[in-house]
């Protein structure tokens, strides 16, 4: 396309206020130390917070304080995804979507058993190995403490020592006797792990439901950011709901807002001993920028430039098929949705010592602030397939 | 023995195929409601028309599952595949029939290692001596069903296609002790293609845009010996209130609905967690912006067999627990 260099140059331009950033977040401490400690204190108090897929509106509700002093609107939809709109300084500017899911893993108790014994299954796909020994909430018509139990191995018959146990032979124990439990706790009932939240060496941080909070906390950080930075595109930013059981949230948020461009924040798979270097992405050395068939090769490419443009920390990743994020029901949704896809770089998914590295989190958060400031029509442009 | 179910259970309508058993619904509702259609895709809509600007969307799917042919070998036997969910180890012995009236029995192969064969190792015998004599009456691309009785046994009926004829009935009873003046406006549809995937409910919750949705369909129950899931649902114990299912975490604000109008009313009910599964509910819920839905299910035991069994107490507990659901203004 003649001139589109030129003009993808032009529209990348810094606007001035943003180069303003560090100053107008400093403090008297280094800046960006207490910039980090305020985005601790959210991923901290929302990864403390429970949040069931399908039974999300109390976390929801946290979630909304923290965004609401930096948006001109929030509301929910008939799903309960939670969607906060950021005006541009054009009406007619790009629409962009940022999702980042605020579901998490859960339980749903099927039976209660002779004895007082919770029988449940997951929503979600809770990883059955590090079920046993966990705390839980269970949230009947009280709300009941439990602990998840399975036979001890004294016990196990020969033939099934060594086994990995199933998800049928585990139980919660609440304490209650059967008679009081039946009471309070039917079938259906909704059980959340409950784990503190652990503030390890370095800048790692570990705890539940990092998957996605951590993105949800990125979301965070890119509101902060575009608070102060001038931008034309209107940013409607969703705390998805029921991800994890399917994408759900983002198929209808999608269709409800019908935006111009979608990016999900979701997390990716760490480093850690035994996997294969393609397999995953280094922590602390920034947020991931997938490409692939889920993704718009132009969305793609604008991330890495805007991320090498702006000196922050990124790492590539690559994903053949549809990816298992809100990007998959963005994309295919109302007449295809130009998609990218910005992940945290996480360790141990899908249990409840999820571990991240604060720098990748507040990277994420700066790079899509950067990458909605140079959204406008040019850029729309090169979106469409020629 | 209740004509009505008898009629629905014992119709014609693998998923893709549901002209007959449409046809019959469509003359039990016509009587009833103020206006019918049938959409693009063939689901049969009945409409009830309220006073209140609220739409609400109840479905029961009218498809059934199948097989169908995809080779006739020289000798006349016929090579098929499933519509929908067969269990492959149920088959061997089964009657099917043909939408042209052709009925034969599913056979197999020998069985080698001790495994259970797949069932590109089954076949369909409609007595025929040759292709050419098979092949003058069925073609490649058609579809069977099973072909069973419909018996009544004490309270419960064992029929084939209970899943989900019996929500049918469910609806089109309901239609029927409906009062003339209703505060919301009801779509009663008979959904197609429910088995391949919740096809049918798709397009007609885009179509219609209703402010809830309800899926009638029939559930697992734990309470057979061994059962393969140990449900708490049991037969005769209540219709059940949907929390979820393999397609849907239903609206908690449509579950205490369920439950409220239950306990109002006394009527007998149970909580349903089932683990493997999908209802319409899952696609209508995810419809345009999403859609407020939950699930009323019938307990039936072998479901996807050619003898399931529903308990009439709870169809008629069901029938009543809707009825008085759609007498309120939510």
């Amino acid at each position: 396309m003649p001139g589109a260099a030129g003009r993808r140059a032009g529209c990348r331009a810094i606007p001035v206020k943003a180069l303003k950033l560090e100053e107008e977040h400093s403090v008297s401490v280094n800046p960006r130390e207490a910039f980090i400690l305020e985005l601790q204190d959210f991923l901290m108090e929302i990864t403390q917070k429970d949040g069931v897929c399908g039974y999300e509106s109390g976390i929801a509700a946290v979630i909304e304080s923290a965004f609401s002093p930096f948006v001109d609107s929030a509301r929910k939809d008939n799903l309960g995804n939670l969607i906060f709109f950021k005006r541009g300084k054009r009406e007619d500017a790009p629409r962009v979507l940022l999702a980042a899911h605020m579901d998490e893993i859960g339980l749903i108790i099927t039976r209660v058993e002779e004895g007082g014994f919770l029988r449940f299954t997951s929503l979600g796909g809770f990883d059955v190995r590090v079920l046993p020994g966990q705390e839980v909430t269970v949230y009947g018509s009280e709300t009941v403490h439990g602990v998840v139990g399975f036979k001890p191995p004294h016990l196990i018959r020969e033939e099934k020592k060594g086994k990995v146990v199933k998800m049928e032979e585990l139980f919660i124990d609440t304490g209650l006797p059967e008679k009081e439990l039946r009471d309070v706790v039917l079938p259906g009932a909704i059980a959340a792990l409950k784990r503190d939240f652990i503030t390890l060496q370095h800048r790692c941080r570990a705890g539940k439901a990092m998957d996605d909070r951590a993105g949800v906390a990125v979301l965070w950080q890119c509101i902060r950011e575009l608070h102060n930075i001038h931008h034309e595109a209107n940013v409607y930013l969703v705390a998805t709901v029921q991800e994890e059981v399917g994408v759900r949230g983002a198929v209808v948020a999608a269709f409800g807002l019908s935006p111009d461009v979608g990016i999900a924040v979701d997390v990716c798979h760490g480093d850690i001993p035994g996997a294969q270097e393609h397999e995953v992405s280094s922590l602390g050395k920034g947020p991931a920028i997938t490409s692939g068939p889920n993704i718009h090769p132009r969305i793609a490419e604008r991330l890495l430039a805007t991320a090498s443009d702006y000196n922050l920390p990124y790492q590539k990743d690559f994903s053949p098929g549809p990816t298992g994020t809100d990007a998959r029901a963005i994309q295919v949704s109302l007449e295809g949705i130009p998609t990218g896809l910005l992940s945290v770089p996480l360790r141990y998914m899908h249990t409840t010592v999820e571990l991240v590295d604060m720098d990748d989190i507040k990277a994420a958060g700066r790079l899509l602030a950067y990458f909605v400031t140079g959204l406008d029509s040019d850029f729309m442009e090169t979106l469409k397939c020629s | 023995m209740n004509e009505l179910i008898k009629k629905l259970a014992g119709a014609f309508g693998p998923a893709g195929s549901e002209e007959g058993i449409r046809s019959l619904i469509r003359e039990e509702v016509e009587k009833v409601c103020d206006e019918v259609f049938v959409d693009d895709l063939g689901s049969l809509v009945a409409v009830k028309w309220g006073n209140a600007k609220k739409n609400i969307l109840v479905a029961a799917h009218m498809d059934e599952i199948g097989f169908m042919v995809t080779f006739i070998d020289k000798n006349g036997f016929l090579r098929f595949t499933n519509i929908g969910g067969v269990l492959k180890n149920t088959l061997v012995g089964s009657r099917v029939v043909f939408s042209n009236g052709v009925t034969g029995v599913i056979g197999r192969e020998k069985i080698e290692d001790g495994k259970e064969p797949g069932l590109n190792r089954l076949y369909i015998d409609i007595g025929a001596r040759s292709r050419e004599e098979a092949s003058a009456r069925v073609k490649i691309g058609d579809s069977s069903a099973f072909l069973a009785p419909v018996s009544l046994e004490g309270h419960r009926v064992i029929s084939k296609a209970l899943d989900d004829r019996i929500g049918c009935y469910v609806l089109i009873e309901t239609l029927k002790s409906l009062p003339a003046s209703l505060p919301c406006t009801l779509h009663f549809v008979f959904t197609v293609q429910e088995e391949l995937g919740l096809r049918g409910a798709r397009p007609v919750a885009y179509r219609l845009q209703p402010h809830f949705g309800l899926a009638v369909d029939v559930t697992r129950t734990g309470d057979t010996p061994e059962p393969d899931y140990k449900m708490n649902v049991s037969l005769g114990k209540g219709p059940a209130v949907k929390i979820k299912d393999s397609s849907i975490i239903c609206h908690p604000q449509v579950v205490e609905m369920l439950v409220r109008t239950a306990e109002k009313e006394g009527i007998p009910y149970q909580m349903e967690v089932l683990e493997r599964g999908g209802t319409d509910a899952g696609a209508i819920h995810l419809s345009r912006e999403g859609v407020p839905t939950g699930g009323l299910s019938i307990p039936c035991r072998y479901i996807h067999t050619a003898g399931e069994m529903v308990d009439l107490d709870d169809v008629q507990n069901s029938i009543r627990l809707l009825a008085a659901l759609f007498a309120e203004n939510w």
